[in-house]
């Protein structure tokens, strides 16, 4: 057995060193270069896509908008921006006319020349179509009730398209995101279109945008290649291929942004500081319309018990340090918020100013209110203690460490708070039903700044019960408004009173990094929810 | 035997009815429903929406009534289709069960092969060096978090020494086999440990014991070597256990390595379950489920056949 002991060590050290010398000679080209001279954009993407019809997926669709054009999109700067609409109509440019009968005719002056992907002409009908089947009541369309105010869509012509409106809508400009080709879904009812397998599934999958549907391998990646017909002309689009990478764990995509195989990816807040210094990328922090809030309901007895007075919610609202928050939990990735709308909006009112963490003003105001200070430390009224439970959502790491930083800061002026954490559907389930006390969310805001669906006393998304009868008239005047200086002040008085009314303190806007390699030209970062890729087309690599 | 086999199999029927009874009850069990995917992105939604896609789900019927319409299909061979992706449940299955098995069927033989050398040399040479150096082994693989392990080894080969992809089964594009092992090296890996770590634990508890048996001892006394006395008598009746054991392990090829494979972003099973979970993917949930439970109830069968082969003294009539 002697020579056993001998040689076992010295075949395991040379077998190590064939594996060494053998990995050594194939190193790894990073998958970050082009392959075979054509430029291939490679994208760590955090999820995988349910279906490839815009107004079907549960999903934020960005991957879809790289095939799939609409009327407008949303640019870096907050904007609605026309895409396969020459321009946006408005009542200066005499596109919006408002008729007698309170009716509104609005004019889409549509793009010539244009072809789906299969050569077929795109006209105003297919933008009719769309209309038709996202109003529908099967569409399945987060936000089809937006659309129902159509009354009427006529072609006048292949490139016009005009709409007629029961009235007067603020977000008459930010629908039809996407336009789906009438001619694939002919003869179909709205639920064959929802479940239409060969579109959801890219068989059949055809837009106008600047890249073609090539492959999506289940669990892995979607393939897009270049659209050769793209109607910018040939110039456009400027990268032959895009790859979507699935890779939904944090930590694998940074390791993989690390090893160079990516050109794009979105990382954690808290992971900046790892990527920071990596040679050959930017971290751009994009700024996004999800503001992350503490929200006080009233809606149950306790709620309205302990949250009914105004006073004691600014009170609580005073204790809480958003800015230790934004600095110090998130690492100063992030902006304070004061109100819902973020300041890359033009609706934004920068004249709000957030609720200053002073927990002496607290404790006074508290003390005005009648809580009062009792023996274990806790306020006290009409022997009810001040104690609530948090709703937090598990796995949602950034809002628990929110609600630990508020429950120890709450505790310095009186206030106890309870945790109760459910995973992510149940916690939707609750958070839907208003039965909990208040919870750390954050809202996804489209470009359109409207506010009402939120806060409007019997708003469809008012999960607090807060109700301000003249909050709402203002809402609802500023929806009514077409122009942006008369739409403007209405929603700067809204968010004046939504902070004066403190059932909702914004604590920061969340912000998405997104790690950029050098190699990548004309990316404009969005923080909408159309996303970064709203610009692909005019993308380069080198 | 035949008759045997016959027999078991007739009695997976009424277990899979009282299984997938119970799979069902526990699903539906969970709070939230399949609208909360609706609601996660943040988005302002249109309530009405939320009720129109829960009664074209059906999830508005009471449970009951919901069984008795999945049963009633499936029993035609009809999984079901996926609320999330509106595609047949089984095709969604049958899509990822390849990667899933080709990557635990190689951990498995990877983890066979290393184990069964593992467990006879710790052994045979019980207080050994080496034998101390693989028990270490085992209870670092048994005891180390596999997400860790991987993050570890997709650090060490993907970022640091550029060797090795971390995550897909292949580059996009390349359809070349050694890039798809490549591929394959890091997550199999992982996995390999883990059953590593248990199996070699097995078979050197159970060859010590063998190797006091009495008809040891008499081998060794006919003279014989002691290769034959340990690859000969010992081991094979040491396996006996063990490959039952690995038998039983065997039904987890089928259902994947949920956090591996999530890991390594592996388009298996596993990853699927995991989403479908979070999405309350009832019918995707259900396939995958039964799938699985099939699978337990055959590879127990195979591991009592198996049994029945190794062992002389079983019999099944």
């Amino acid at each position: 057995m002697a020579h056993v002991r001998r040689t076992l060590p010295l075949l395991a050290a040379l077998a190590l060193l064939v594996a060494m010398a053998a990995c050594e000679g194939g190193r790894r080209d990073t998958a970050s270069r082009s392959t075979g001279g054509r430029r291939i954009l490679r994208i760590a993407y955090p999820r995988e896509i349910d279906v490839l019809n815009p107004f079907t997926s549960q999903n934020l669709v960005d991957i879809e908008f790289s095939m799939m054009e609409g009327l407008v999109t949303t640019d870096d700067h907050n904007s609605y921006v026309p895409v396969l609409a020459k321009e946006i109509p408005t009542e200066a440019n005499g596109l919006v006319v408002r008729r007698d009968d309170g009716a509104v005719a609005v004019t889409w002056p549509l793009h010539a020349g244009v072809r789906w992907h299969d050569g077929v002409p795109f006209t105003s009908a297919d933008v009719c179509f769309t209309w038709r089947f996202v109003s529908s009541p099967g569409s399945q369309t987060y936000n089809r009730d937006q659309y129902l105010g159509i009354k009427s869509c006529d072609t006048p012509n292949d490139t016009t398209v005009v709409f007629t409106w029961d009235g007067l809508y603020g977000y008459y400009d930010g629908l039809f995101e996407a336009v789906l080709p009438e001619h694939v879904f002919r003869g179909m009812s709205a639920d064959q279109i929802v479940n239409d397998a060969a579109f959801n599934r890219g068989r059949t999958t055809i837009g106008t945008g600047p890249f073609k549907f090539a492959e999506w391998k289940s669990g892995e990646y979607i393939r897009v290649v270049r659209n050769g017909d793209y109607w910018r002309g040939p110039a456009y689009p400027r990268i032959d291929e895009i790859v979507w990478s699935f890779i939904p764990d944090d930590n694998t995509r940074l390791n993989a942004l690390k090893s160079g195989d990516y050109h794009w990816s979105q990382i954690q807040a808290v992971q900046v500081k790892d990527v920071v210094h990596l040679p050959g990328y930017q971290v751009h922090l994009i700024s996004s319309n999800s503001v992350m809030h503490l929200d006080l309901n009233v809606k149950t007895a306790r709620g309205r018990l302990l949250f009914g007075d105004p006073d004691v919610r600014r009170a609580i609202f005073h204790a809480v340090d958003r800015r230790a928050i934004a600095d110090q939990l998130m690492e100063g990735t992030v902006t304070l918020a004061d109100t819902p709308i973020n300041p890359t909006s033009p609706y934004h009112d920068g004249s709000v100013q957030g609720y200053v963490f002073d927990p002496d003003l607290a404790r006074r105001m508290l003390d005005a209110a009648g809580w009062r200070t009792g023996p274990d430390g806790v306020r006290a009224k009409n022997g009810q203690r001040f104690s609530f439970t948090l709703l937090n959502r598990a796995g949602s790491a950034d809002r628990t460490a929110i609600g630990q930083v508020i429950q120890a800061q709450l505790r310095d002026v009186g206030i106890e708070v309870k945790f109760e954490t459910l995973e992510s559907a149940a916690w939707t389930q609750r958070w839907r039903t208003s039965t909990w006390e208040a919870v750390v969310s954050a809202w996804f805001l489209s470009a359109d700044p409207s506010l009402t669906s939120l806060y409007q006393c019997d708003g469809p998304n008012n999960m607090t019960g807060m109700c301000d009868p003249v909050l709402d008239s203002v809402m609802e005047a500023s929806d009514r408004h077409l122009d942006f200086a008369g739409r403007k002040p209405l929603l700067d008085e809204v968010q004046e009173r939504l902070h004066d009314d403190a059932f909702t303190l914004p604590i920061y806007y969340n912000v998405v990094p997104e790690v950029v390699s050098d190699a990548v030209g004309d990316y404009r970062g969005s923080g909408t929810n159309f996303g970064s890729f709203w610009n692909l087309w005019e993308w380069t690599l080198r | 035997m035949s008759a045997y086999i016959g027999r078991r199999l007739l009695q997976m029927i009424p277990l899979m009815l009282g299984i997938s009874l119970v799979l069902f009850a526990i699903i539906q069990a969970a709070p939230g429903g399949p609208e909360g995917a609706l609601l996660q992105t943040g988005r302002m939604v249109d309530a009405r929406m939320v009720e129109a896609y829960r009664h074209r789900l059906g999830v508005d019927k009471p449970v009951p009534v919901q069984y008795v319409r999945w049963l009633g299909a499936a029993l035609s061979g009809h999984l079901g289709v996926s609320f999330s992706s509106s595609r047949p449940v089984s095709r969604m299955i049958l899509e990822r069960l390849p990667a899933t098995l080709e990557l635990m069927g190689v951990s498995f033989l990877l983890a066979a092969l290393v184990a069964v050398a593992l467990g006879i040399f710790s052994a045979v040479k019980q207080y050994s060096a080496f034998d101390f150096f693989g028990t270490g082994f085992s209870f670092l693989g048994i005891a180390m978090p596999v997400f860790w392990f991987a993050l570890i080894l997709q650090m060490v080969f993907g970022v640091w020494l550029k060797w090795l992809p971390i995550s897909g089964t292949h580059t996009p594009g390349v359809t070349s086999v050694m890039d798809h092992l490549e591929h394959l090296i890091l997550p199999a890996a992982v996995l390999s440990l883990r059953y590593i770590a248990g199996w070699s634990r097995y078979l050197r508890s159970s060859l010590l014991g063998v190797l006091r048996a009495d008809y040891v001892r008499t081998a060794r006394a006919k003279g014989l070597p002691e290769r034959t006395v340990v690859g000969v008598h010992a081991v094979r009746n040491a396996l006996i256990p063990v490959v039952s054991v690995m038998a039983l392990n065997l039904a987890d090829l089928f259902s994947g390595a949920v956090i591996t494979e999530t890991v390594f972003s592996w388009p298996g099973i596993g990853r699927m379950f995991v989403n479908a979970m979070y999405a309350r993917d009832y019918p995707l949930l259900m396939g995958i489920l039964l799938l699985g439970s099939v699978m337990v109830l055959v590879f127990n069968l195979v591991a009592d056949l198996v049994y029945a082969a190794l062992d002389p003294r079983i019999r099944y009539d």
